[in-house]
């Protein structure tokens, strides 16, 4: 299974611009990001809570759908998905 | 508070000469009839506005509840440090009629809240999101999809901007992609982030109204001015959004 990561402002600048995950462990949303916070910690503390609660407002979309509105961190992961991770942007 | 510019010189079509080479006869005639809400007039609202107004769009009306405040100046172009403390719709308003007397604009003073959205969209073709939060976009969009209008969304923070274009019954909705309402902070922001995204927003309105190009339907438009890269995300409706799916 290849999963391709996408990340943007803020998390592209602690993981880089893309990147593919081939075969991760999880099956979910929630172990590819534990996988990631694993590897790149910075990003663990930028997304989750010191209780391990993804914060508030970031935006994780799995082929251009925004995971809350999916199963949320239990949303399974398939062969092919692209996984975009992005801050809120608010301001105008 | 409402005010408008009465007074409109003739429309002369060859101010439009550079554009229309591009847009035809038959587009420059569609922005000049049509009426454009721009929701906001602060870091992206005046840039849109100005690129609107240069562009010959034909209605303007600007809508915001602030003032003009010395912290604005670094990215807010249309005011000056004599507008400070001056209803920025209206300030926006009297600068965009000696930028272009030839098209109407007009500034309201007003919180955008469930009641004021509909007089302000009641005669209006497309909705400019230059909103600073997201209260007021959800609102925005409730009244867009209802009145099945056009939504051209943008939003900053410090180098990093979005936009996306937001079609009734071609797109998904602004809540099929975002969530809740991000507290208001004070947002790092810099002018020039504005006027990529603010940018991207007029083309996109000049796009949607004349036909021409490929609007960002189904796309949103990521701006990392830190890097100099813009990237854009495939998007997807969700069929059971509140506003614009099965609920």
């Amino acid at each position: 299974m290849k999963i391709t990561v996408r990340a943007f402002a803020d998390y592209r600048e602690i993981i880089g611009k893309e990147m593919e995950l081939i075969d991760p462990e999880g099956k979910t949303i929630r172990e590819l990001l534990a996988e990631l916070g694993d590897r790149y910690p910075k990003l663990r503390s930028e997304m989750f809570t010191p209780a391990g609660e993804l914060k508030e407002f970031i935006n994780i979309f799995i082929n251009g759908r925004n995971i809350a509105f999916l199963n949320d961190m239990a949303t399974p992961l398939a062969d092919g998905d692209i996984v975009a991770l992005f801050p809120p942007v608010a301001g105008g | 508070m409402v005010r408008r510019n009465e007074t409109m010189a003739e429309y002369n079509i060859d101010r439009y000469q550079r554009q229309i080479t591009l847009l035809g006869d038959e587009g420059q005639e569609r922005l000049r009839r049509a009426r454009v809400l721009v929701a906001g007039v602060g870091g992206l609202g005046t840039i849109v506005a100005a690129d609107l107004a240069a562009a010959g769009m034909g209605f303007l009306r600007l809508a915001d509840n602030d003032r003009v405040e010395l912290s604005n100046l670094n990215r807010q172009l249309l005011f000056r440090p004599d507008d400070i403390g001056r209803e920025k719709s209206l300030a926006a308003m009297e600068r965009l009629r000696i930028l272009n007397p030839e098209i109407q604009v007009e500034g309201i003073h007003q919180t955008i809240d469930n009641e004021t959205i509909h007089e302000l969209v009641k005669d209006i073709d497309l909705i400019v999101d230059a909103m600073d939060n997201f209260a007021a976009r959800f609102i925005l969009n409730k009244a867009a999809f209802s009145r099945r209008l056009p939504l051209i969304h943008g939003a900053v923070r410090g180098f990093f901007g979005q936009a996306t274009t937001l079609i009734p019954e071609k797109t998904g909705c602004l809540q099929c992609f975002f969530t809740g309402n991000p507290p208001r902070e004070i947002i790092p922001i810099l002018g020039a982030t504005c006027g990529v995204i603010g940018s991207v927003q007029a083309t996109e309105t000049i796009k949607v109204l004349t036909g021409r190009g490929e609007p960002l339907a189904n796309r949103l438009f990521f701006w990392d001015g830190r890097t100099g890269e813009g990237t854009v995300i495939d998007t997807k409706r969700n069929p059971r959004c509140i506003i614009c799916g099965s609920g």
